[in-house]
């Protein structure tokens, strides 16, 4: 039946409003989509060729439903393609506002992929849960933001929206983010060891998932 | 009923309810399983809502010619309608549509049905009364309590998360959990 492999895309939508991280794209499922989209255009084309442009619905309609189930289908195709995309995009430029570093983790990833798999291919390699394009859109995205956010230097608009407690903190590293500079010297972070540090010199570390901030 | 790109607009959509086709149309028999063949007139079949409320409202031809007839879907049958108006809390609405609700007000725009719209109306009321008293008091894993939640519809589950989302947001912020962030 047609609009099946729609459903599915939409049902992958629906699950991923509800996760926190972004799952595969679904290359198969859309190509499947859109050639049906196509299918169902070259149908029409065919049905209605013997009119040579001059079709009345009313005195053929029998014909006419056929012409508007296969449209109403190709619309419905087209609409689930929108909502999937739409979900997805949304969710990555919510993850762009949290200060999520979406191109570094998708680029981790692919390294630990590529570290387990000795041996493999290196296209084969690519766990990147995004398309291509999307993760075109995510640089162009976050360049736009950056510029955005440039205008105000002394205010983050990625930054947390909660107001600190207190002025220093413990954290734990969780990756290894090499050295960093604060105001009371240089601190090495290896990971699993824990600092006591200003809170905001590490903010943007924790953002975006190196350090852990412990309670 | 919803903006174009709302999952749960298409989700309600893709919901199925039975139809009746008045013509001979060529060509689309995969709709009854008869793939490359054809529909005849009288032939009933089930197809989503985003492709049977359209068809069932066009009018061709001089004759103003209808397509196919809309039935009521079983999921508001008397049947149904009967339990629900004896005990709404009971009744498991998930299983008869996972968007009952909606599923309902988009059939109900093109019929005149005045009672199935009291009846739910009424259902709805109870059922969220129910909701909203599991939402701010959880009882925790009584048997009676589950069965009712897993029997919610998608809206009612939405409005169930909400409802316990924001009494714990607000006891929080209250300083009654005590969260050292």
């Amino acid at each position: 039946m047609y609009g099946d492999h729609a459903f599915k895309l939409v049902q992958h939508a629906k699950r991923t409003q509800a996760l926190v991280h972004l799952p595969h794209y679904q290359t198969e499922l859309v190509r499947e989509t859109t050639r049906e989209v196509r299918d169902l255009d070259k149908d029409v084309s065919n049905i209605l060729a013997p009119f040579e442009g001059s079709f009345n619905p009313s005195s053929e309609p029998a014909t006419a439903c056929s012409v508007l189930v296969n449209h109403l289908c190709m619309r419905r195709n087209k609409r689930c393609l929108l909502a999937y995309h739409r979900v997805r995009s949304d969710k990555l430029e919510e993850m762009c506002w949290s200060g999520k570093d979406i191109l570094d983790q998708e680029q981790q990833a692919g390294r630990q992929g590529n570290g387990e798999g000795s041996g493999m291919a290196s296209e084969a390699g690519n766990q990147s849960s995004l398309s291509p394009e999307e993760e075109e859109y995510i640089r162009q995205y976050g360049d736009m933001l950056a510029a955005y956010k440039g205008q105000w230097t002394d205010i983050d608009l990625t930054g947390s929206l909660e107001p600190p407690r207190d002025l220093f903190i413990d954290v734990r590293v969780l990756k290894d983010a090499g050295e960093i500079q604060t105001e009371y010297g240089a601190i090495t972070l290896t990971k699993n060891s824990q600092f006591f540090v200003r809170q905001g010199d590490v903010e943007r570390l924790i953002a975006q998932g190196y350090l852990q901030k412990l309670s | 009923m919803g903006s174009y790109y709302d999952i749960d607009a298409i989700l309600t959509d893709a919901q199925k309810v039975p139809c009746t086709f008045d013509l001979d149309i060529p060509g689309l028999g995969y709709l009854d399983e008869n793939a490359g063949g054809d529909i005849k007139a009288g032939t009933r079949v089930s197809l989503p809502l985003w492709l049977s409320t359209l068809l069932a409202v066009q009018r061709l031809g001089p004759s103003s010619q209808q397509l196919c007839t809309l039935d009521l879907p079983a999921s508001i049958s008397p049947r149904v309608l009967a339990a629900l108006k004896a005990g709404p809390k009971t009744v498991d609405l998930r299983q008869l549509a996972s968007h009952y609700y909606e599923l309902a007000a988009r059939v109900l725009e093109l019929f005149e049905e005045e009672e199935i719209v009291d009846v739910l109306g009424e259902t709805f009321k109870e059922r969220a009364a129910e909701i909203a008293d599991h939402a701010h008091n959880p009882r925790g894993a009584l048997g009676e309590a589950q069965d009712f939640l897993r029997g919610l519809d998608e809206m009612e589950r939405q409005l169930f998360r909400s409802a316990h989302g924001s009494s714990n947001a607000m006891r929080e912020w209250m300083g009654e959990t005590k969260k050292k962030r």
